[in-house]
C-alpha cells in the first residue's frame, strides 16, 4: 500500500527544505536525536510498543472496526498485537499521517511503522527495514462487462479515438509501474483515496485500476462489478521500519517476526484476512523471490468486509463516532481561539503602542505567520521541535498551533480596529489623567473591540474549519475521522453529508450569535464620537468640524 | 496659575508659535481669538501636553513643561499637569461604548480613586448642574451636540480641575446650542473657576472674559481687557481680524 496526493508530494517537499533551513539554523547538535536512552531498553521498561498506521489507509491494513468505529482492526494490527506478545509487552496503534510515519520515527513519537511500507531503496536509506511481513502483487481490475477487456494485451494495445484510462493510487506502486508501461497507451489517472480508483471503474469513468492485491481481494465484496484480469504484477514486500540507529530494537522486531513465520502465527492472521497465498512462502525466506503467482483465497476467510453501509444506517452507525470527533474539532477550537485573540490583541497594542523595538519584531511575526501555511507551522512544532529536545504533546500542538497562525490574523484585524478608534478619544483620556495603559485598557480598547467583532467571529467559523489540518500530527478530528470512515465503507455521500451537516451545526450557531452580539452594541451606540447631529451646524465658527479633526490627529504628543 | 514664557512651536519648518508669553491667574477667565490656522488650539494644547513645543515653557503652578518634556519618560508629571487643566474638545469626544453616567465617573473612580458611591453622587450632582439629569443612562449618540457638549463640561468638571481649557467649545454646535454652551461657560465664569477658552464668539469674549488675546500668525499680537482689544484694537492684525468678523 501506499498512499498520499500530489497536494502531500508538494508539502512533503516544501517540509524538506523547512526540515533542512531548521537543521541549519539549530546547529550540528540538532541533528542528533536527544535521546540517550536505547529505544529497546525504554520499550521494555514501559512494556508498550508504540506502532505507528494511519487507519485512513483502510481495510485490510488498519481501519475502523464495523461494531466499534473508535477502535482499530485489521491485519497489520494483529500482526503488532502478536509482535508485542512475542517482546512480553502491549501493542499501542499510535494513529499518523500515512505520508508523516517516517518523521515520527525520527522524532521517536513510535517506535516502527508497520503501515504497508514497502521495501524499498530510499526508504532503506534513511531508517532499517525488517524483514518482509507480506509478499504483494499489482492485480489490474476491470469492469465485468467490459468485453473489451480481456487481456494486459488488450490494455496495451492502444485504441482509435479516445486512451483508455487507468487508475491509481498516487505515489504508489501501482502509480509507478502504470506510469512505466501503461503510460504511453493509457491516460493515467491518480487518486488520494486507496478505493477511489476502484468506484470510479465500476461507474464507468475509468477503464481499469492498477491495485495493491491485498486491496484488490479485500475490498473484492463491496464491489461486484470487478473482476481480476490476468496475473499479478511486479512484486513487492512490506516491511516494517524502525529508526535509524535503533539496531537493537530493529533486532528484536526481526527475531519476534522470524518467531511468527515460524510457529505459523502470520500465516494464521493471513489466512483469516483472506491474504495468504502460495507467495506468502516465501516470507519464511525471508524476502520475495521468483515470480509472482495469481493470489487465490488460501482456505477460508474469517474476516472479510460486511454489506456495504446505505442511508440511515451509516447515520446510525458512525453518527456517534463522528459526533464524539466533532467534539474534538470544537474542544480544539474553543481552546485556541482565546488564546490567538489575546496574543493577536497584543501584538496589535505592540505594533501601535510599543517601542520602536517591539515593533519590527513584532510586524516579523506576523508577516512570517500569514505568510506560510498552518500545516508546515504544525509540522515544525511537532517534528521539528522534538530535534532540540522540545517534546509537545499532538493535541497541544494543535490548540497552540491554531493559537499562534491564528493570532497574526487577530493581530491585523485588532490593529485596523484600534486605528479606527479616534485619536479624539485617547487625547480625551489623557487628557482626563488617565495613564496611557488606563486609556488603552480603558478607553481605546472596548471600542475597538466592538468594531472588530464581525470579523474575528468570521476568524473563528474559519478557525472551525482550519482544524481539519490538525491531523498532520495525527489528531482525528471530524475531517479525518470523515477521510477513515468513507475509506473504510465506501459510504461517501451519507458520510459526507453528515460530516457537513456536523460543520454547519457548530459554525451557524456561532454567526448567528455574533449576529446577535452586534445588534447589542448597536443599540448600545458604539460609533459616532463627533456626533454626527453637530457636524452640520458651522456654530460661531470658521473652523469647521473637518479641519478640528485633522488637527487632533496631528503630531500629538501621545501617539 | 498657568504661566508661559517664550514659547515656539515648529512643524518641521514651519513655525507655529512664536514667542508666546502668557500668564493665567487663579479665577481668571481669558479668551483666545484670532483666525483660523493661527495656532490657537496648537497653543492651548501644548498647554497639557496633549502636543510638544521645541522651546520656551509652560509653569502649572509648581509643574514645568519644557521642550524636553517627553510623554513617556515624563508620564507621571503629564498626569499631574491634566489633574490640573481640564480640558474640553471641539468634537467633544465622550466615549461612545459608556452610558452619559459612565462618562462622568470612569475618571474619577479611575484616576482619582473615588468609590463608586462617591462618584457617581459627583457625577449626578454635576448633571443637575448641567441640566442633563434626565439623561443620565443614555448614550452620547442620542444627545444633540449642545447635550454632548454640556456632558463633555460635566465630565471635566468631575475631576475637580483648577483650570479649564476650552478648545473652541461651540464651533461644531448651531446657534441656538451654542448659545446653551456658552451660558453654561458664564456661569462656571461667575462661580469662579478659572478658564481659558480658545473661541469664536466675541459675544462672549466681551461678556465673560476678563482678557482677551488675538492669535495672528503664531504670536499673540495684542493682549488686554475685551473692552480695549475689541472696541479700540491698537493693533492692524486685531483690526483686520475683528473686519472680518464683525
Amino acid at each position: 500500500m501506499s498512499e498520499g496526493g500530489r497536494r502531500r508530494d508538494v508539502i512533503a517537499c516544501c517540509l524538506r527544505v523547512v526540515a533542512l533551513l531548521g537543521l541549519a539554523a539549530g546547529a550540528g547538535a540538532a541533528l542528533a536525536p536527544p535521546l540517550p536512552d536505547d529505544l529497546l531498553a525504554q520499550l521494555r521498561r514501559e512494556g508498550v510498543l508504540r506502532w505507528g498506521a494511519d487507519q485512513e489507509g483502510g481495510g485490510p491494513f488498519v481501519y475502523p472496526r464495523e461494531d466499534d468505529p473508535d477502535t482499530v482492526t485489521g491485519f497489520e494490527v494483529e500482526i503488532a498485537e502478536a509482535l508485542a506478545a512475542r517482546l512480553g509487552v502491549v501493542a499501542r496503534f499510535t494513529q499518523g499521517q500515512w505520508d508523516r510515519l517516517p518523521d515520527m520515527l525520527r522524532t521517536r513519537k513510535i517506535h516502527v511503522v508497520l503501515n504497508g511500507y514497502e521495501l524499498t531503496e530510499p526508504r532503506r536509506q534513511v531508517m532499517l527495514a525488517s524483514r518482509p511481513y507480506y509478499v504483494y502483487g499489482l492485480q489490474l481490475l476491470v469492469r465485468s462487462d467490459d468485453a473489451g477487456l480481456r487481456s494486459w494485451d488488450d490494455l496495451l494495445r492502444p485504441r482509435a479515438g479516445s486512451p483508455r484510462r487507468v487508475g491509481v493510487l498516487t505515489g504508489s506502486a501501482a502509480d509507478d509501474y502504470a506510469s512505466e508501461h501503461c503510460a504511453a497507451v493509457c491516460e493515467v489517472v491518480r487518486y488520494d483515496g486507496n478505493t477511489d480508483a476502484m468506484r470510479e471503474v465500476e461507474t464507468g469513468k475509468l477503464d481499469a485500476t492498477l491495485q495493491d492485491t491485498p486491496i484488490a481481494s479485500f475490498y473484492a465484496s463491496r464491489f461486484p462489478g470487478l473482476r481480476p484480469l490476468g496475473e499479478p504484477v511486479a512484486p513487492g514486500t512490506y516491511v516494517m521500519y524502525v529508526a535509524a540507529g535503533e539496531t537493537a530494537l530493529h533486532a528484536a522486531l526481526d527475531e519476534a517476526l522470524a518467531g511468527l513465520i515460524r510457529d505459523g502465527g502470520l500465516e494464521a492472521i493471513l489466512r483469516r484476512y483472506g491474504l495468504w497465498n502460495a507467495q506468502q512462502e516465501q516470507l519464511a525466506a525471508g524476502g520475495a523471490t521468483g515470480e509472482l503467482r495469481a493470489v487465490s483465497p488460501g482456505g477460508p476467510a474469517f474476516v472479510t468486509l460486511g454489506e456495504r453501509p446505505r442511508g440511515w444506517a451509516v447515520v446510525r452507525d458512525y453518527g456517534g463516532v463522528l459526533l464524539r470527533s466533532a467534539g474534538l474539532t470544537v474542544v480544539l477550537a474553543v481552546l485556541s481561539f482565546p488564546l490567538a485573540i489575546a496574543l493577536g490583541l497584543l501584538v496589535a497594542l505592540g505594533r501601535l503602542y510599543g517601542s520602536r523595538w517591539l515593533r519590527w519584531p513584532l510586524a516579523a511575526y506576523v508577516e512570517l505567520l500569514r505568510g506560510t501555511p498552518l500545516m508546515l507551522q504544525l509540522y515544525c512544532v511537532f517534528f521539528l521541535l522534538p530535534e532540540v529536545g522540545i517534546n509537545v504533546p499532538a493535541f497541544w500542538t494543535a490548540v497552540l498551533g491554531l493559537a499562534i497562525n491564528y493570532s497574526a490574523y487577530e493581530a491585523e484585524i485588532y490593529r485596523a480596529g484600534l486605528q479606527a478608534v479616534p485619536p479624539g478619544q485617547m487625547e480625551a483620556a489623557l487628557a482626563l489623567g488617565m495613564s496611557r495603559g488606563q486609556a488603552l485598557r480603558r478607553i481605546v480598547v472596548p471600542q475597538a473591540v466592538r468594531i472588530v467583532i464581525p470579523p474575528v467571529v468570521n476568524d473563528f467559523i474559519a478557525l472551525f474549519k482550519d482544524t481539519s489540518v490538525c491531523s498532520v500530527v495525527t489528531l482525528v478530528e471530524l475531517t479525518k475521522r470523515f477521510s477513515v470512515l468513507s475509506m473504510s465503507t465506501q459510504a461517501t455521500v451519507e458520510l459526507m453529508l453528515l460530516t457537513a451537516a456536523l460543520y454547519m451545526a457548530m459554525s451557524y450557531p456561532l454567526a448567528r450569535l455574533a449576529r446577535r452580539i452586534e445588534t447589542h452594541l448597536d443599540r448600545g451606540g458604539a460609533q459616532g464620537t463627533g456626533g454626527s447631529s453637530a457636524r452640520g451646524g458651522s456654530g460661531g465658527g470658521i473652523d469647521g468640524g473637518t479641519r478640528a479633526s485633522s488637527k487632533t490627529s496631528g503630531q500629538e504628543a501621545p501617539a | 496659575m498657568i504661566t508661559v514664557q517664550g514659547l515656539a512651536k515648529r512643524h518641521g519648518e514651519l513655525p507655529v508659535l512664536e514667542g508666546i508669553d502668557l500668564e493665567v491667574a487663579e479665577g481668571a477667565v481669558e479668551a483666545i481669538i484670532g483666525p483660523s490656522g493661527g495656532g490657537k488650539s496648537t497653543l492651548l494644547r501644548c498647554l497639557n501636553g496633549l502636543e510638544r513645543f521645541e522651546a520656551g515653557e509652560v509653569r502649572i503652578g509648581a509643574l514645568r513643561l519644557t521642550p524636553h518634556t517627553s510623554p513617556r519618560r515624563d508620564a507621571a508629571l503629564l498626569r499631574q499637569v491634566r489633574r490640573q487643566l481640564g480640558f474640553v474638545f471641539q468634537q467633544f469626544q465622550l466615549f461612545p461604548h459608556l452610558s452619559v453616567l459612565g462618562n462622568l465617573v470612569e475618571a474619577p473612580m479611575h484616576v482619582l480613586g473615588l468609590s463608586r458611591d462617591e462618584a457617581e453622587a459627583r457625577a449626578r450632582a454635576l448633571l443637575e448642574r448641567v441640566s442633563l439629569s434626565s439623561k443620565a443612562d443614555a448614550r452620547p449618540h442620542q444627545l444633540s451636540g449642545g447635550q454632548q457638549q454640556r456632558v463633555a463640561i460635566a465630565r471635566t468638571l468631575a475631576m475637580q480641575p483648577r483650570a479649564i481649557l476650552f478648545d473652541e467649545p461651540t464651533s461644531s454646535l448651531d446657534p441656538a446650542m451654542a448659545a446653551d454652551v456658552l451660558a453654561l461657560m458664564a456661569e462656571l465664569a461667575r462661580d469662579g473657576q478659572t478658564m481659558l477658552v480658545v473661541t469664536h464668539s466675541m459675544h462672549f469674549a466681551r461678556q465673560v472674559a476678563s482678557r482677551v488675546h488675538v492669535v495672528v500668525q503664531g504670536r499673540i499680537v495684542e493682549s488686554g481687557p475685551p473692552e480695549a482689544v475689541l472696541e479700540a484694537p491698537q493693533q492692524a492684525a486685531t483690526q483686520r481680524f475683528l473686519r472680518q468678523v464683525v
